[in-house]
């Protein structure tokens, strides 16, 4: 899920209609109507949505953080155990390494998928003709199942059946190499996702205004020079926004897992999602995948905050 | 002009290499599994065969019950959550109670839950009221509205003018009037989008239904595919028949959609 700050069209409506909360919203209910009537109607319009976030959202990150003091097994009655759950899992080497591989499948994805999308934005902003054709054919994969897709990449990555070797015209084991398998996966999700971060840069140029750049250019600069001192600064509330929600969503990969690797060979691409999933629905250890959910839930908050502060100290932008 | 043809070249490579998987899927999907067997698997079909659909439409793998079952999660997964979050969008942006920024910041903040992290407990609490391989299982956690879609519509709905909404009012509409006769007709356009993106998260969704549902009941579609792909590894011409008809309806959809789908990504920022 994004960050509620950076979404870009909504907050500019709402600037036009005057300004950040509106005192307007404060009259709007008393218009023949009693306080207290707006009071119950505002509880009654909320309540599905309280059962919802209520129920499935907060409830749940309680829930969990019980469940993560308990050994249970799904079948037999569960017992207390205090935290030696997080004990267990924190000295659990392969719990480490599933941190380290979900952290090292977040460095390659990231850094590769943010360059290039930015890159085909930069490319399709030049608005020859067909870019629209392009920008479509780029967005594909993101509407696409993502399991699908996996299923297909897992064919195509083949050592004898898949199209890949036979292009190189030699057997590489991509999926059960150790070193190989990992990239082979975030190379999947970069493919998935760059069209989607380049319609976020697409967004982003368009409200740079062009005489900027123009200014620039009769100054002398070039265009490595405009790129690097005006549209990428310019762009940074777009990186943010990108970076913040690439890194989430990164940070929980599952589908692409599941349906590549199943988190072989001997763990190497077990990112922190997928091993939550073993351990609660393949070996049915639930109070140990409860307390690996609080730890992805704890860094998760932990990478979110560190993002925005860095960022804030860099930039300054409008609050939706 | 060079510039041009150095652009074209750019994204002509960009798209060929979006575009190769979905095509060799598709070139697989109509081999037979001894077409596959004996030539390389780049290698044109001769001839094409529509067997595999056919095992996927009316054969023993028929995919249509699992497609049945996504088609209505879908329904009534956008259904509700549209409508729970409007009301809840109406309630913080035109109504006022104690307690209201109270709530909407405690929603926002729910936005840093992952969903990953509320797999185990979701599953805990369905499966011990007795919804774990049920309809309802599916759907529940995700029909009620969603914070992130009230967030977008709350800041919609606050952009419409006030006089509107007062001369409906002096009209004598209450509150569900004023919603459904000033507010809901001049926001469609966030409205299509939600609609749009939440459609799409729903049909692409694996992890919960895998881990909500056994059996082939309440199988939808992503997690039929994934079933198809463990009980029939090496036979990859009629998994990629499956992996092409999975993908085919939001294809096509995107294909006559396409303007407003970009725009609605964008819009959002939701996957």
């Amino acid at each position: 899920m994004p960050s509620a700050d950076a979404a870009p069209a909504p907050a500019r409506a709402s600037r036009r209609a005057g300004g950040r909360r509106p005192r307007a919203s404060a009259r709007s209910g008393t218009v023949g109507g009693s306080r207290r009537a707006d009071t119950l109607a505002g509880y009654a319009f909320l309540a599905p949505s309280l059962v919802g976030v209520g129920g499935f959202l907060l409830l749940p990150v309680g829930i969990v953080a019980g469940i993560s003091l308990f050994r249970w097994d799904l079948v037999s009655p569960a017992r207390w155990t205090g935290p030696s759950n997080y004990q267990s899992i924190l000295t659990d080497p392969a719990f480490g390494r599933s941190l380290a591989v979900t952290a090292f499948f977040v460095l390659l994805v990231i850094p590769l998928q943010t360059a290039l999308g930015l890159a085909a934005a930069l490319l399709l902003d030049q608005r020859l003709p067909g870019s629209t054709w392009f920008r479509a054919i780029l967005v594909l994969p993101w509407i696409s199942a993502p399991l699908a897709l996996g299923v297909v990449w897992r064919w195509l990555f083949d050592p004898s059946d898949g199209a890949i070797n036979q292009l190189l015209g030699h057997r590489v084991e991509w999926l059960t190499s150790p070193t190989l398998a990992l990239p082979s996966v975030a190379a999947v999700t970069v493919w998935t996702n760059v069209g989607y971060v380049a319609l976020f840069f697409l967004a982003g140029l368009a409200g740079i205004p062009p005489q900027y750049a123009e200014a620039a250019r009769i100054d002398g600069a070039g265009p490595w020079q405009r790129l690097r001192r005006i549209t990428l600064p310019l762009l940074r509330p777009t990186t943010f926004f990108v970076l913040a929600t690439g890194v989430i969503s990164s940070f929980q990969v599952f589908d692409t897992v599941y349906a590549m690797t199943r988190g072989g060979p001997a763990g190497r691409t077990e990112v922190v999602a997928y091993a939550i999933y073993r351990e609660a629905f393949v070996d049915f250890r639930m109070g140990r995948a409860a307390a690996m959910s609080v730890v992805l839930f704890l860094l998760l908050i932990t990478v979110t905050i560190a993002q925005q502060s860095w960022f804030r100290r860099r930039t300054t932008y409008e609050m939706g | 002009m060079r510039r041009a043809v150095l652009t074209y070249l750019a994204l002509g490579i960009g798209a060929i290499l979006i575009l190769a998987p979905y095509l060799m899927s598709v070139q697989t999907s109509v081999k037979t599994p001894r077409q596959f067997a004996q030539q390389p698997p780049l290698a044109p079909p001769r001839p094409p065969t529509g067997a595999n659909y056919a095992e996927l439409v009316v054969g023993g793998h028929t995919l249509i019950p699992p497609l049945v079952v996504t088609v209505q999660v879908v329904v009534v997964v956008v259904i509700g959550q549209l409508t729970c979050s409007v009301l809840a969008a109406y309630a913080f942006a035109r109504l006022d109670f104690p307690g209201r920024d109270a709530i909407f910041w405690v929603y926002l903040a729910t936005l840093m839950v992952p969903v990953a992290a509320v797999l185990v407990p979701r599953f805990v609490l369905l499966s011990e009221t007795g919804l774990s391989n049920t309809f309802w299982g599916i759907v529940l956690p995700s029909m009620f509205g969603s914070p992130y879609a009230i967030f977008l519509l709350r800041q919609f709905f606050r952009a419409v003018p006030q006089e509107l909404l007062d001369a409906a009012r002096i009209d004598g509409a209450g509150h569900p009037g004023v919603l459904r006769h000033v507010i809901l007709p001049l926001s469609r356009p966030i409205l299509a989008t939600l609609l749009i993106i939440t459609a799409v998260t729903h049909w692409n969704d694996f992890l919960w239904p895998l881990v909500i549902t056994s059996g082939a009941r309440w199988q939808v579609l992503t997690v039929a595919v994934a079933g198809l792909q463990s009980q029939y590894q090496g036979n990859w011409t009629l998994v990629m028949a499956a992996t092409t008809l999975a993908t085919m309806p939001l294809l096509v959809l995107f294909v006559l959609f396409q303007k407003h789908i970009v725009r609605s990504i964008t819009i959002t920022g939701m996957k």
